[in-house]
């Protein structure tokens, strides 16, 4: 299994979470299948970095958590995206598609 | 992908709950995992061993949680709260907005109310609390000499008793000497010569001020010693104006009257001893004590003495008086029945202000008392009117405290407002007070509006919006608030407690109305008496003006009467002037006290009769037109070198000599015993020398060119001029005949008078605008109270119609309730006004505190107030149509 790359970075961390949310509530759990399936298991991120930003993020207002019923009825805690969220996925998420295209451009071949 | 139903939203959690909602979420994670990996075939075992490691750090990862959520509650407690009162805030703006009526109605009560209070209070913080502008000022005393139980003989000390308080008292770390101004001629560089006002003072006065100089040095003790006395230091604002506020001026010399002396310091600013002085002089005493006998008997040295830390002041004033007694035993003829008296500077300042500021601070808070009954009884009537809103709340899920929390913040959104409106008008109503009272403050006080004043202002809006809302708000969030909800109606007239609340607040506002109202009656009749107060002279075209015959050559008591008579026959030779004499008191400033001696009776030497003193130069009672009742007035027949001849007002003829017998008779005057005898020939009407409300005592006007070590007097002249163009010409009269001397205080003597009543007029005008706005709040309150009685009975009055009840027995009904409520108030008003008035006793003046027409006329100006007050609401209930009111609910 893969483990989260050690400078995989705080920021990159919150703004995964957030984009794991936007579209519909999720708990911890599902999220990091979610993030393990959408980037075929490259970007696993590691269970405590997780819950601690899930945590941190809430405490910002950015998501909300809400106890609910799991597909297999047990209690979990569900998390969602807020406005002041959805806001700041949207700026971060353009500064990482141009960081990321800096990235590319420069590790291209001349 | 996962979807979840809502089940409840988290609440303000606590840390229990935290831990243990952080606890099931990351089980839940493990447990999903490791059945999800044992579904693919791993162990039990190995399942858990794998998802702890893929997990991380649980442990710092459980805290860190934990942490990130107790902050979170924090924070989101706070944000809730806030948002609360936001929405209090606003819910309570947009219901106020909807009711302008009251808004409106209790804005201007609480602008006037706290406005009032808030300039009482700028003037007696400035006044009362604020310390003097000197180093622990609270040790600051000021000693007088004093015959026993007679207050109006305090003086000042002789230089030769100064000398012997400095030397022999153990009780204040010293005594400074302040000796009254003269006028320096100052010399500048360029430009015009100028007087300045000198005060002198002994070396260590500033030390015992406690007072540094702003720059160089203050006097030191050293600086009177003769040869090195020419030392002046300046004051501040002297400085600025004169010398450019160039620091560089220490070290430097000026000529002052001729002679140069060196400027060794600046003093900062405001700092005063005097109030005018403009350049501070060393005071050296050794060539006044030369001269023995007058060194004791002229009593013109103010003395200001530092108590030590850790005396009592009744162990200093106990030293001072053993002093006094010493001296009286050693110095007979001068001290004999002296004693020493000792008075705190501020209080010396502040002097007959106190008592008139406590009392306007006291009235101040009736009125806002009688603007809260008064705002209570309004958010009373409303509120009720709001029950069903506010059941309406309850039924949503508010709380009490909620509801009752919305009511005060409503009452205190309306008093915060008021209150600021208030400071408004009270920075206006302190600058006009001042403005047209002048003289009443010292300048040494500083009566603004600052932040001090306005913390208290602020404070008081806050009490009073909490006091004015909490019990409407008790009461209407309180009983049974869904009956409210269920009768459907406006709901009843409110319980029968609120009832009792409202008529119990008119009670006591009819109460304190008439307190105010009384004390305001009581004090307007004093004045009243007072303006009627025969003055025994005319004071109209009268000018006056403060002299000095100040310098050694004034030692010689020759040149005291040449300098008199000639100012006063160069003045009368002046166009417009009709007559000119000098007095040593002006009438209202004061007399100083002497004793009396008569020529053939018994004179008890422990108790000798008392007599007023008052020097006079030229022809005084012409010029005063006072009239010699017998006898004659002084003429240039009394010379200095025949026996002396003494002319006595009225009463001291008539109380000393009951036979008639007083013109020709012998008297001496003064504690010496061997004095020379003073013929008496001739008896002068009375005037009131020691102000208006004191009353005439025996009196000698004695005569000046005999009595001339006196060397301050007030020039009286008779002139159709100005103060204003009357000054230049006393000017140029007093430098013609002595070019160092200075002239003060050119006032005509209705000015004087007007003055002397300054505080009183002041104290009275505020009283009664204070009682005036009682009255008009009061009226509010008992009308406001019978309206919404009227309009709650609407139904009961139909049914009384039409049952065929007279309006008579309707407007009786009516006016019977709020008569009999006023009556109640007016009873318990009575009883506080005539325990009260004794508070006022010092600021009487021809009525007593229990003067019974005053009190007659109250009560008959309240109870009409309150009869009008009541017909409105009485008439609108004889109006009132059965068939719509019965119909109505």
């Amino acid at each position: 299994m893969h483990r989260t790359p050690p400078e995989m970075l705080q920021g990159t961390v919150d703004i995964l979470i957030l984009r794991a949310v936007a579209w519909q509530p999720m708990h911890g759990y599902a999220i990091s299948r979610w993030l393990d399936d959408r980037s075929d298991g490259v970007l696993s991120v590691e269970g405590a970095a997780l819950y601690q930003g899930l945590h941190r993020l809430e405490r910002q207002k950015l998501i909300a958590a809400e106890w609910g019923l799991s597909e297999n009825n047990r209690k979990a805690k569900y998390y969602s995206l807020t406005a002041a969220g959805r806001a700041r996925l949207r700026t971060e998420s353009s500064t990482w598609k141009t960081y990321a295209a800096a990235v590319h451009k420069v590790l291209s071949p001349a | 992908m996962t979807t979840g139903k809502r089940i409840f939203t988290l609440p303000w959690r606590s840390r229990t709950t935290i831990a243990h909602d952080v606890d099931a979420e990351l089980s839940f994670h493990f447990d999903m995992r490791i059945a999800e990996l044992r579904a693919r075939g791993l162990s039990e075992g190995d399942a858990r061993q794998q998802a702890a490691a893929e997990f991380g750090d649980l442990e710092f990862t459980r805290s860190y949680c934990r942490r990130e959520d107790e902050h979170a509650v924090h924070d989101q407690r706070w944000t809730d709260r806030l948002t609360e009162w936001r929405q209090d805030l606003v819910y309570a703006v947009r219901t106020l907005r909807r009711s302008p009526g009251f808004a409106l109605a209790s804005l201007i009560t609480l602008a006037i109310a706290i406005g009032a209070n808030t300039a009482v209070f700028a003037v007696s913080r400035a006044v009362l609390l604020q310390p003097l502008p000197y180093a622990d000022a609270d040790r600051l005393y000021q000693i007088n000499t004093i015959w026993p139980n007679q207050p109006n003989s305090r003086n000042q000390l002789s230089p030769a008793d100064f000398a012997d308080f400095q030397r022999t008292q153990t009780s204040f770390t010293d005594l400074g000497a302040v000796v009254p101004e003269t006028a320096m001629i100052w010399r500048p560089a360029s430009g015009d010569p100028k007087s300045l006002d000198a005060l002198d003072v002994s070396s260590n006065t500033f030390a015992v001020l406690g007072t540094r100089a702003l720059y160089g040095r203050t006097l030191l003790p050293g600086d009177e010693i003769p040869g090195h006395d020419h030392r002046v230091v300046l004051s501040f604002d002297t400085w600025q104006r004169d010398f450019g506020g160039d620091v560089a001026v220490t070290g430097r010399s000026i000529i002052l009257s001729g002679a140069s002396y060196d400027v060794v310091g600046v003093m900062p600013r405001g700092f005063t001893i005097d109030e005018r002085e403009e350049i501070w002089l060393p005071y050296d005493q050794t060539g006044t004590l030369a001269d023995v006998v007058r060194a004791r008997k002229q009593h013109y040295v103010r003395t200001i003495g530092r108590l030590k830390t850790g005396i009592t002041p009744a162990h200093g004033l106990a030293d001072l008086r053993t002093i006094a007694a010493r001296l009286a035993a050693a110095y007979p003829e001068a001290d004999s029945g002296r004693t020493a008296e000792m008075r705190s500077l501020h209080d010396v300042l502040t002097g007959d202000l106190r008592p008139a500021l406590l009392l306007l601070q006291g009235a101040a808070a009736l009125v806002l008392l009688i603007a809260c009954a008064n705002l209570a009884n309004l958010a009373l009537s409303r509120t009720m009117g709001r029950r069903r809103e506010l059941a309406t709340r309850a039924a949503l899920g508010a709380s009490r405290g909620r509801l009752v929390r919305q009511l005060v913040t409503e009452s205190v959104v309306v008093s915060i407002a008021g209150g600021i409106l208030g400071v408004g008008l009270a920075v206006v109503g302190t600058r006009s007070l001042l403005a047209l009272n002048p003289t009443t403050l010292p300048s040494l006080f500083d009566a603004n509006v600052n932040g001090g004043v306005l913390a208290f202002s602020l404070a008081v809006s806050l009490i009073t919006g909490v006091l004015f809302g909490l019990l409407p708000a008790l009461d209407a969030s309180g009983g049974n608030l869904h009956d409210s909800l269920k009768e459907g109606g406006r709901g009843s007239s409110g319980g029968r407690a609120s009832g009792r609340a409202r008529t119990v607040l008119v009670v006591a506002q009819v109460a304190l109305a008439l307190m105010l109202l009384a004390g305001a009656g009581l004090l307007v009749r004093s004045f009243a008496q007072l303006t009627r107060v025969t003055l025994g002279y005319d004071p109209n075209g009268i000018v006056t003006a403060d002299l000095r015959a100040a310098g050694d050559r004034y030692n010689d008591s020759l040149q005291v009467t040449a300098f008199y008579d000639g100012v006063i026959q160069q003045l009368s030779r002046m166009p417009g002037v009709t007559a000119v004499a000098a007095v040593s008191d002006v009438p209202t400033r004061g007399s100083s006290g002497t004793a009396l001696r008569i020529d053939g009776q018994e004179n008890d030497e422990a108790r000798l009769q008392d007599l007023r003193y008052i020097s006079v130069h030229g022809d005084f009672f012409k010029t005063m037109r006072i009239p010699i009742v017998a006898g004659r007035a002084y003429d240039t027949s009394d010379r200095p070198d025949i026996p002396e001849t003494a002319i006595l007002n009225e009463t001291a003829a008539k109380r000393y000599f009951p036979k008639g017998d007083v013109l020709g008779h012998r008297i001496r005057i003064g504690p010496d015993p061997n004095a020379p005898w003073m013929t008496v020939i001739g008896i002068a009407g009375d005037i009131h020398t020691d102000g208006l409300d004191v009353p005439v005592e025996p009196t000698i006007y004695a005569n000046h060119r005999h009595e001339a070590w006196m060397r301050s007097m007030s020039l009286v002249m008779r002139t159709s001029l100005s103060a204003a163009n009357a000054g230049p010409l006393i000017r140029a009269a007093v430098r013609a005949e002595d070019p160092t001397l200075a002239v003060n205080n050119v006032e005509t003597l209705n000015d004087v008078l007007g003055q002397s009543l300054a505080s009183r007029r002041f104290a009275l005008g505020l009283a009664m605008s204070f009682a005036l706005i009682a009255l008009v709040l009061a009226a509010l309150g008992i009308y406001g109270v019978l309206a919404y009685n009227v309009a709650a009975r609407t139904r009961e009055f139909g049914v009384r119609i039409a049952l065929g009840a007279s309006s008579r027995g309707v407007v009786s009904l009516v006016v019977q309730q709020g008569v009999s409520a006023s009556l109640a108030g007016i009873v318990i008003g009575l009883a506080g006004a005539a325990l009260g008035a004794r508070l006022l006793n010092g600021m009487l003046f021809g009525v007593t505190p229990l003067d019974a027409s005053t009190y007659v006329i109250v009560v008959t100006v309240l109870l009409v107030v309150a009869v009008v007050a009541c017909a409105v609401p009485a008439w609108r209930a004889t109006r009132v149509d059965p068939l719509t009111s019965m119909r109505a609910e």
